[in-house]
């Protein structure tokens, strides 16, 4: 175990499990903090304010009108909208009433959330607008068991008159009513809450097969809660920007864990307000995804092309030194005593006002997760002073592996978090023959919905199968490689990622695409790579190499060398047969019109097997250069032939 | 003036008007309803933006009178008009280019607010509370027409659909009793065209402001209209709900040419 997590670990310190379930960590609050801010949401151009008293009382008086129309212990109450206080006051709400919470995405179609309703056996529907509730209306029919469908923006509802609808706020009425009458009746639910109840039913996204339904109980959600807890430092009251949709299992980590540290939560107005909101509220606390990282640096370097020179020049280097730190931290490479001399000057003139200018000023804690982040876009938050942690786990057991501390491995998803030992055995973790990760302890997979043969087959011999291959560095860093059933194998047996690979190869600035070849029939990886026209052809200008066209650009010795050392650096973290043996740059580039990518940019797999079969036999021969003749495409229509020299390059 | 005066919001009664020799207005009357979508439709030079502007008294007419509210208010000049309650957007966008989405919506507050420039240049509490009144009312209608994240924007850096949003924010925060639009619609895509139709029933549905409708894009106008008037030539050639103007043959003509 390194530095940064035994000063972060468990046996230092460990927190008290006060409660075993959200609403009662949400009644433990309202008594802490009764007049302290709880949520924030821009309404009318306004932060409005919610204190932990008037969430608690909100979030009351809606599970009492759940439960005055019917709500039973037990039962499924789905919701969906953006991330607002009514969608988290629901989902509280419905696990005060000792029902099961169902978040949908927003942007789903009625035919996608028809299944999940009516697999969940969802009693009550939750929506934020007239979109959700026209949806619920279309399918109705479908989903008989839904007896009521509660909106909270009624703006376009004004019309609908239809005793099956009823708005949030009528709800509430209803429950501050039923509370006349049944006083406490709200304190004795939430006290009947038991660890081991459903409170979550969060459906992965079944790109293969319909979604299953995973069980998160309510020790689960505790549990992970402490689990990102303990592995960082959350200031009490920090400012978290909730964006991501609770309908994936990493928000509600935060909506856990915010009831404990606690945070104030923060709604932007609208999903388009969010970087103006960020900036406005100075978020300590972000999650994002990789997207929306990435078009944060855009962001800021289209407006650096359209800066001033000036302005250009202090931008270009300020980064400059921020970089020379941020590999420092990321990449162990030290920076040297001059630039650690430059970096307070940087911070002050360019890489903090930069903060300032995005709104990350105060945010001392951000993540990335659910898909792999380029590491240039790591590199560029590191370089501004922002350090970027990956997170990766999975819905059915939580989180694994988070970046921690200070420094850290940007290639890897980081270090494994310690859970609390009040949710059972320590986490652990192996990997089997196919390099599969295999994970057992906390409080464990809670299964599927409704399908128990699904549930026994993600377990072998006590342990959970993630169907995640992962590589295991020394430094005890997880490296995420590709879902096992994407994996290839070569003729020895030996599994390897190829898709990995070829993300980790596009992150180069120089390679537009690369097709990782490799099958039961071959015996080593190899790769063509299309490199990248602009990007190689201004490096090449710059160091004085003269070249024609797009294939003499890419059969240049010096390209094959620039592209030899982006493919090392790739290798480097692959074991041994992984690694790329030998590869090609392309003549030509790959191109949707002659059918070789599709109209995203996705790999034909087999149509270029098939084109470029010659080529690929070459390769496998351990030839040097190869000649073909291939039929091209112009854009005009006309078809023609063009030559085709490549030189075949080994890495050793 | 008779129940029939109050039953009609706004009425125009027998308008003329012509420049020089060119008549482009014959004798021209309609009437608004509570409470409805009245579409002006025409073929080009029909008339339609001359019977807005005499509406909202850019042009008088040298004969006919036009009623608002039983009140004849042939004489008044425009901005008194837009004082009892005729708010219009524009065919040509009129906005502030150099302010912000906010600041031209609030311009059209200024005609609700009762302190003067002296007063506001101290800033005295009651300028204050006032200032404050507006900004909840031009929020209220950034919320309504979904304009959250233009707020502070300016607007010569929105795009043309964004601009005409923001004009029929800025008619809206007259608070009008009668919104008159002029060619909401032109110019702009498919998208644009149905958020713009579904404001315009969102403020017929909730704000109940009865509206008289310019529009080219007979698609819109059949499927959005209560009643229709057709001009052509300066004169009112039919006049009906969608379905009985779009089978009239009068109208299929002025449309199409005499076969």
């Amino acid at each position: 175990m390194n530095e940064a997590t035994r000063e972060t670990g468990a046996q230092l310190q460990l927190p008290v499990i006060e409660a075993d379930t959200l609403p009662k960590y949400l009644q433990l609050g309202m008594q802490r903090w009764g007049d302290r801010v709880c949520m924030r949401h821009k309404n009318l151009g306004i932060w409005q304010r919610y204190t932990w008293k008037e969430v608690y009382e909100h979030i009351r008086a809606f599970t009492l009108g759940l439960m005055k129309l019917g709500l039973r212990r037990g039962e499924t109450v789905a919701m969906v909208g953006d991330n607002e206080p009514e969608l988290f006051w629901a989902e509280y709400a419905s696990q005060a009433a000792g029902a099961k919470a169902v978040c949908l995405y927003p942007d789903m179609t009625a035919q996608e959330m028809q299944y999940i309703l009516g697999h969940s056996d969802a009693a009550f529907f939750v929506g934020e607008d007239q979109e959700q509730i026209d949806k619920i209306l279309e399918i109705r029919d479908r989903v008989p068991k839904i007896r009521k469908a509660i909106y909270w923006d009624p703006r376009g509802m004004w019309h609908y008159q239809d005793p099956f609808l009823m708005q949030f706020t009528e709800v509430q009425q209803l429950g501050r009513a039923y509370e006349k009458e049944e006083p406490g009746l709200f304190e004795r639910s939430v006290a009947e809450g038991k660890g081991r109840d459903i409170a979550v039913l969060s459906y992965t996204s079944g790109t293969t097969g319909l979604p299953k339904g995973v069980i998160l109980t309510n020790d689960y959600l505790v549990d992970n809660a402490f689990r990102l807890i303990m592995a960082n430092r959350f200031r009490p009251f920090s400012m978290y920007l909730s964006y991501t949709s609770p309908a994936w299992a990493a928000e509600q980590f935060f909506i856990a864990a915010g009831l404990m540290v606690p945070v104030i939560f923060n709604f932007p107005e609208e999903p388009e307000t969010i970087l103006a909101n960020i900036r406005e509220l100075g978020a300590e606390l972000l999650g994002f995804g990789p997207r929306q990282w990435e078009s944060l640096a855009s962001r800021v370097q289209a407006r650096m092309l359209d800066a001033g020179p000036i302005r250009r020049l202090l931008y270009n280097a300020g980064m400059g030194v921020g970089m020379k730190m941020a590999v420092e931290r990321t990449k162990g490479v030290q920076a040297g005593f001059f630039w650690r001399l430059l970096y307070p000057l940087a911070d002050w003139l360019v890489l903090g006002p930069l903060r300032d200018n995005l709104g990350l000023k105060k945010t001392y804690h951000a993540t990335t997760g659910g898909a792999p982040t380029a590491p240039d876009v790591f590199l560029f938050f590191h370089a501004m002073g922002i350090k970027l942690r990956n997170g990766y786990g999975s819905t059915e057991m939580g989180m694994y592996t988070q970046h921690m501390g200070d420094t850290f491995d940007i290639e890897s998803v980081g270090q494994w978090y310690q859970s609390h030992p009040d949710f059972g055995p320590p986490l652990e973790y192996r990997t089997d023959e196919n390099g599969e990760l295999l994970v057992r302890g906390g409080s464990g997979f809670g299964g599927y919905y409704k399908s128990p043969e699904a549930s026994a087959e993600m377990i072998r011999d006590g342990w959970f199968c993630t169907g995640d291959a992962v590589a295991i560095k020394e430094n005890k860093n997880l490296v995420f490689l590709d879902r096992v059933k994407d994996l290839r194998r070569l003729s020895s047996g030996h599994p390897f990622p190829p898709q990995f690979i070829e993300t980790r190869l596009r992150f180069s600035p120089f390679i537009k695409d690369a097709v990782i070849l490799g099958d039961e029939k071959k015996e080593c990886v190899t790769v063509l790579i299309n490199i990248d026209a602009e990007t190689v052809g201004r490096w090449a200008e710059k160091l004085g190499i003269a070249y024609t066209t797009f294939p003499d650009l890419s059969q240049r010795p010096e390209v094959y060398g620039l592209i030899q050392k982006e493919i090392e650096r790739v290798n480097k973290v692959l074991e041994g047969p992984s690694r790329v043996k030998r590869f090609v740059n392309l003549p030509k580039e790959l191109d949707p019109d002659e059918a070789e990518l599709t109209r995203t940019r996705k790999l034909r797999r087999d149509f270029l097997e098939q084109r470029y079969g010659g080529l690929i036999q070459a390769i496998y021969e351990g030839k040097e250069a190869f000649e073909t003749e291939v039929p091209v495409k112009y854009r005009d229509g006309r078809t023609g032939v063009v030559k085709m020299n490549a030189h075949i390059n080994a890495i050793a | 003036m008779t129940d029939q005066m109050l039953n009609s919001l706004l009425k125009a009664e027998n308008v003329n008007l012509s420049f020089a020799k060119v008549k482009a207005l014959d004798n021209v009357s309609l009437e608004l309803r509570p409470g409805e979508i009245l579409s002006v439709i025409g073929p080009n030079g029909a008339g339609k933006t001359s019977l807005l502007n005499c509406i909202n008294g850019f042009y008088r007419p040298q004969q006919g009178k036009i009623y608002f509210e039983g009140n004849d208010i042939s004489r008044m000049s425009s901005h008194k008009r837009a004082r009892m309650g005729i708010g219009r957007t524009f065919q040509g966008i009129q906005l502030f280019l150099g302010m912000t989405t906010l600041h031209n919506i609030m311009a059209g507050r200024h005609i609700h607010m009762k302190t003067n420039f002296l007063q506001g240049f101290i800033y005295w509490p009651w300028v204050a509370r006032e200032a404050v009144e507006h900004r909840e009312v031009a929020e209220e209608i950034i919320d309504f027409l979904e304009m959250e994240a233009i707020r502070d924007s300016l607007v010569g850096e929105l795009g043309y659909g964004l601009r005409k949003r923001v004009d029929l924010g800025r008619a809206l925060a007259l608070d009008p009793k009668v919104l008159i639009m002029d060619e909401p619609m032109a110019g702009m895509n498919m998208e644009e065209k149905e958020d713009m139709a579904r404001f315009i029933l969102d403020i017929q549905e909730y704000r109940k402001t009865p509206i008289v409708l310019v529009e080219h894009d007979m698609e819109v106008v059949m499927d959005i209209s209560n009643r229709v008037v057709v001009l052509d030539w300066g004169r009112v050639i039919a006049e009906g709900t969608p379905q009985e103007v779009r089978e009239n043959p009068r109208v299929i003509n002025a449309y199409l040419g005499e076969e």
